[in-house]
């Protein structure tokens, strides 16, 4: 960085956010990081107001008390859609949340880099800076991979691949901001595994009682790919009683059941590129997002594309926060003079 | 995991990639300089919606549309032929089925096929007085595209779950309507180009599979510009009238179409030999693709300006295994939506 260009100034805070389909999070230059799940919920009216005692909730305390909200998830399907003032409403609360979260110092200006899903920002530019400009002083908009990749340092010869809830991102570094060509965007992530995981238990234990919720956090607890030498048991009440049962086999096909669309896309972007430049990015491919916690993802991949030449796969170690701390780092490094008119 | 760049490249880099931001940022508040101009291809909005609606008239009316289309070669190198995109008035054969295909997503397999026979039409690059590429030991990509569109042929046909058709089975010239036309009439259920291809500037063996698309590769796309020139519209009319009707099922499907045959050609094919490049599945706006109604490729199955490789072809083995890995990606894509064949394929690594 040149003299003068690195901003030290107190009176601002630097803030990079991860604007997720199920998850957000914020980094701060105050060295805060913190992360809700992406639900807001709404009173749906006076009583259940006074039940909850507050005007907006979030996350996993939205979750809980449902049954008494107007429960919005604003990204769920990759859009804002425009003209439908519930969800920009909730994109406005979740940002303002996650900076009360990051607690700036009375008086501080903020300076925010946000990142959202590839596709989300294709469509919804306006949108999103809108839905965001109010909570912060000065505001920059970038793609999640895009995000991931700067922090990461992986500038230039590599792929990052975003596996999240929503919506699984892939975004190729060729030294350049990448552009829509570089990027591409695949709805089998997350919630595809749980909706699957959610079918194959249905079928195999019809009596059990479990939600999406349940399957959710079965997932994030057991998920993994090939073979797994622990057993799988869940307890799933059935008529009122807890009863153990065996999901490993069904995990194991839900968690496989994103493979063939995330081995393909891999391949196909890859194939955009030259011949030497495609070496030089198979060697360099990294997973990041909640999905790369699937155990045995990386080496699945990995020798999945081995048929394709020598490759690389690696996983990021930080998942959760690699989008919001390379937001930061943007938000950083950006030269003073950018942030004036934005 | 960070790569390797020198500092100073990395400050270059880094500084080049924040002005990105900024100027992107500025471009969405509408202050950007090039606001305005943020497609590559800009046309007046005033302009674009009547020229985008006659232009999807036209598709869905025209019963057909020829144009000479010869990607491969022409792709890395020099003159191009004079194209033509000629509309015929005659609307004798009924209107396209085109229509069918469009709003009707996520249909299944076996709706489009039935329970019946599949017709499976093979048409052999070039032909006649058009010889396509040629090696430099005088390797003809019409005769190697012909022997290997019978191979396959008798591959498909042997193992009696299928009606295949050709488009031509002798060295004569057919016109690239007239295949069109062909593919058409006959209610074939998938179509499939071979060709070969010749890349000047590199002396590497590539395989590349092209379905009808948008196109974002600049190569492809200065192809299809002197390829649709007459049709007085622009490459950029078809970018945006191609996404606003991409998610119909023909182009789905024969997206699917293209990366099975593209898988199956490359990975077998590497196997073979460890130095071949995946230039992978591609999308180009040829109208002549656009024209078959059914899941449609072009398949660039090898490389004739590679030295080894036309040696390589020139024997009766290579050409055969190139079929067998054609029928593969025929039945990969044919496989495609099994349950039981899905579940194979995830897990079966
Ligand atoms: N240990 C785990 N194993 C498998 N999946 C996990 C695990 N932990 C979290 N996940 C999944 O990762 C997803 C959330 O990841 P992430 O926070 O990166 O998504 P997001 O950014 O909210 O979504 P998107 O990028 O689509 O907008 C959820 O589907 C969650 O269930
Ligand atoms: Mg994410
Ligand atoms: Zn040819």
């Amino acid at each position: 960085m040149k003299q003068g260009d690195k901003q030290t100034d107190e009176n601002k805070l630097f803030v990079g956010i991860d604007l997720g389909t199920s998850r957000s999070s914020i980094s701060a230059s105050n060295n805060t990081r913190e992360w809700t799940e992406s639900y807001v919920g709404w009173p749906k009216d006076f009583i259940a107001q006074q039940v909850v005692g507050k005007s907006v909730l979030f996350g996993a305390e939205a979750l809980a008390n449902r049954l008494s909200l107007d429960l919005c998830r604003p990204l769920e399907h990759g859009v804002i859609k425009e003209g439908i003032s519930r969800n920009e409403e909730a994109v406005k609360d979740i940002i303002k949340h996650l900076i009360e979260l990051a607690k700036p110092a009375e008086g501080q200006k903020i300076h925010a880099v946000v990142g959202v899903p590839a596709d989300t920002l294709k469509v919804n530019k306006l949108a999103i800076r809108r839905a965001v400009a109010e909570a912060v002083d000065s505001l920059m908009v970038v793609t999640e991979p895009f995000a991931v990749a700067y922090g990461l340092n992986l500038l230039n010869n590599s792929l990052v691949i975003d596996i999240g809830a929503g919506t699984t991102d892939f975004c190729i570094m060729h030294g350049t901001i990448p552009t829509e060509d570089d990027q591409k965007t695949i709805l089998t992530a997350g919630d595809y595994v749980d909706d699957q995981l959610f079918s194959y238990l249905i079928e195999k234990y019809p009596n059990a009682r479990f939600n999406k919720n349940m399957v959710r956090q079965f997932k994030e607890e057991f998920s993994f790919v090939r073979d797994t030498a622990e057993e799988v048991f869940v307890e799933i009440p059935v008529d009122g009683k807890m009863v153990q049962h065996d999901i490993k086999n069904e995990i194991k096909r839900a968690c496989e059941s994103i493979m063939p669309a995330l081995t393909e896309t891999t391949i196909e972007m890859i194939a955009r590129f030259d011949p030497e430049f495609q070496i030089k990015i198979k060697n360099n491919i990294v997973l990041a997002g909640g999905g790369s916690l699937i155990r045995g993802i990386r080496e699945y991949l990995q020798d999945a594309l081995k048929e394709y030449g020598q490759c690389k796969v690696t996983s990021v170690e930080d998942p959760l926060f690699a989008g919001s701390d390379g937001a930061l780092k943007l938000a950083k490094d950006m030269p003073a003079k950018y942030w004036d008119p934005l | 995991m960070a790569s390797h760049i020198p500092r100073k490249k990395e400050y270059r880099i880094r500084q080049n990639m924040l002005r990105g931001v900024y100027e992107d940022n500025l471009k969405i508040i509408g202050k950007g300089r090039e606001a305005i101009y943020k497609h590559r291809y800009y046309l007046p909005k005033r302009l674009l919606l009547p020229v985008l609606l006659s232009f999807l008239v036209i598709i869905l009316q025209s019963s057909f549309v020829s144009a000479p289309y010869l990607p491969e070669k022409y792709l890395a190198q020099g003159p191009r032929p004079k194209p033509v995109l000629a509309m015929n008035a005659d609307n004798s054969d009924g209107p396209s089925n085109y229509k069918e295909f469009i709003g009707t997503t996520g249909m299944p397999m076996s709706r489009i096929f039935g329970l019946g026979v599949r017709t499976i039409m093979i048409d052999p690059g070039h032909g006649g007085s058009d010889s396509g590429t040629t090696g430099q030991n005088g390797t003809k990509e019409k005769e190697i595209a012909l022997d290997i569109a019978k191979r396959l042929r008798d591959r498909l046909k042997k193992s009696g779950n299928f009606n295949v058709l050709m488009t031509r089975e002798q060295d004569v010239t057919i016109p690239l309507n007239r295949r069109v036309e062909m593919a058409r009439l006959s209610r074939a259920d998938l179509f499939i180009s071979i060709h070969l291809n010749y890349l000047p500037s590199r002396p590497i063996n590539m395989i590349e599979t092209y379905y009808f698309g948008p196109s974002s590769d600049p190569k492809v796309l200065k192809l299809a510009e002197a390829e649709n020139a007459d049709s007085s519209y622009g490459t950029s009319d078809f970018k945006d009238i191609i996404e606003k009707i991409g998610q119909t099922m023909k182009l789905q499907e024969s997206r699917e179409f293209a990366i099975s045959i593209q898988k199956k050609l490359f990975v077998n094919t590497r196997k073979e030999n460890g130095n071949v490049f995946n230039f992978g599945v591609k999308r180009a706006p040829f109208v002549v693709l656009l024209g078959v109604d059914v899941p449609a490729v072009l398949a660039e199955v090898s490389c004739l300006s590679n030295k080894e490789e036309e040696i390589q072809l020139n024997t009766e083995q290579h050409r055969d295994h190139i079929a067998r890995f054609l029928e593969l990606g025929i039945l990969d894509y044919l496989n495609k939506g099994d349950v039981t064949y899905e579940a194979r394929r995830q897990t079966d690594r």
